[in-house]
């Protein structure tokens, strides 16, 4: 019997510190991407090989993405957007372990990325445009929008969590249902559309956080063409 | 459905944590070694074009250069040319000098030469009309008596066809340089009567000496301008054989 994503269930007790799955799988997607990083990392020559190749490849894709989208140095958006990125597209392909929910189809997990990207957003929006001006773009175009960009601030980030949240769960759904309706190998397609549908995410999640960023640096709204992933997104399962 | 506070606390730790690690681990490897890559071929790049460019001032250089050797070598080949005419110049000028001075020299000795020729030839002459009076001397008869024997000596040795072909030649004279002594001439016109002819005395300076008989026929020659004549023919053919 499958139990259902929207239950947590504690994986072990540390004194009073209720340690539940979500996290240990946190951990283990944590110590993966460490020591692949570190594995990936450890030769690093002038001339490539064909692992490094294609992890300057991500990075200078990232760069780009980010240089696109905020103008300037890439380098202060690159480790977190990259570590969104990567941690979301690992926490979602988890589910190709047997007898492994993804974190991120616990609303907890996608709250707290959310809440990193909120901070995140108010942060280098503070640093970049001051407290002053930062606080005036609540007033553009008009003061009569403070309410609806305040609203919004919030609305949007928990769009972002819920987003992933609904996508991946839903994901997860499908396939317990399928797989306590129909047998062992049916739900191997749905298995290989979540690992489409995780990658996807992975993407929008991370796109969406770097726009969500760069709107707070520049002061400016989200670009129409850069939050159309969002509007598409909707649609999806 | 619940919302578990510690889970949210827990995974905000988590991906904090993670994104410190990655940062260290990966993105900065990365991002330093692209950079270091990115460097180095800018680096490249950069000696490259250094390179090109000292290339390209080499090669300016090199024309320079090639331009200045071309001037020189203009240079001094136009002073060759100068040197070369001007020593060709001297040698003509030496030449022509030389050349005058081997045309006086050969004038000089050409002069001396001709002049000792004609030394020799007056000496050699001075010798031949020496030898050539020595021997007609030698030859002649002592006076006009002589000459008037060996006339009639002559007429005695000659043929008879020959005498008679001079004798009846006409015109019969005897021949002396100046007058004959009277016992000469009787003498000759003895000789001449003993074969029958008579002949008038004249008188021819040329002769030098001597007594000659001449008729329209021919000639009996008998004188001294004869003999030193045939002494002098037959000496100049004997210097022409020799």
């Amino acid at each position: 019997m499958i139990e259902s994503p929207l239950t947590m269930t504690t994986a072990f007790t540390f004194g009073p510190l209720a340690v539940t799955w979500p996290v240990v799988v946190t951990w283990g997607v944590m110590a993966l991407l460490t020591v692949g990083s570190i594995l990936a990392t450890r030769r690093l020559s002038t001339r490539p090989g064909p692992v490094q190749a294609v992890i300057e490849l991500v990075v200078e894709t990232l760069d780009g993405e980010i240089q696109a989208t905020i103008p300037g140095d890439p380098a202060r958006f690159r480790a977190l957007i990259g570590t969104l990125l990567l941690f979301v597209l690992c926490a979602n392909w988890s589910s190709l372990v047997p007898g492994v929910e993804p974190p991120t189809a616990h609303l907890e997990t996608d709250a707290a990325l959310a809440a990193i990207v909120f901070a995140a957003g108010v942060g280098w929006g503070i640093r970049a445009q001051g407290l002053g001006g930062w606080l005036a773009s609540f007033a553009r175009p008009s003061w009569v929008m403070i309410p609806l960009n305040l609203v919004e601030q919030v609305t949007r980030h928990f769009s972002l969590m819920v987003r992933l949240f609904g996508n991946v769960m839903s994901g997860v759904f499908v396939v317990g249902i399928v797989l306590s309706l129909a047998g062992l190998l049916v739900p191997i397609p749905l298995m290989a559309l979540d690992l489409l549908t995780g990658a996807v995410q992975a993407y929008i999640f991370a796109t969406l956080a770097l726009v969500f960023i760069g709107s707070a640096v520049t002061g400016e709204g989200p670009p129409r063409e850069t939050a159309a992933p969002a509007s598409r997104q909707k649609d999806t399962p | 459905m619940t919302f578990d506070w510690t889970t949210f606390a827990l995974q905000l730790v988590n991906v904090l944590v993670l994104l410190a690690i990655l940062r260290h681990f990966l993105f900065r490897p990365v991002a330093a070694i692209i950079a270091k890559r990115r460097a180095e071929t800018q680096a490249a790049l950069d000696a490259a074009n250094t390179a090109r460019a000292e290339a390209e001032a080499a090669t300016a250089r090199a024309h320079t250069e090639a331009e200045a050797s071309a001037a020189a070598r203009a240079g001094v080949l136009e002073k060759a040319e100068a040197d070369a005419e001007e020593q060709r110049r001297k040698l003509l000028s030496s030449a022509h000098a030389e050349a005058e001075r081997i045309i006086a020299e050969g004038r000089a000795a050409l002069t001396r030469d001709e002049a000792a020729a004609t030394a020799r030839r007056m000496a050699q002459l001075r010798d031949l009309a020496a030898a050539v009076a020595t021997r007609a001397l030698a030859a002649q008869p002592a006076g006009p008596q002589g000459y008037a024997d060996r006339l009639a000596a002559t007429l005695r040795a000659m043929t008879d066809s020959e005498r008679a072909a001079l004798l009846k030649g006409g015109n019969l004279q005897l021949v002396s340089p100046d007058d004959l002594p009277a016992a000469t001439l009787k003498a000759a016109q003895d000789a001449l009567s003993n074969y029958g002819a008579t002949a008038q005395l004249t008188q021819d300076p040329d002769l030098i000496a001597g007594l000659e008989l001449r008729s329209d026929s021919g000639v009996l020659r008998n004188s001294l301008a004869h003999d030193l004549d045939q002494i002098s023919s037959a000496m100049q053919d004997d210097r022409a054989s020799a």
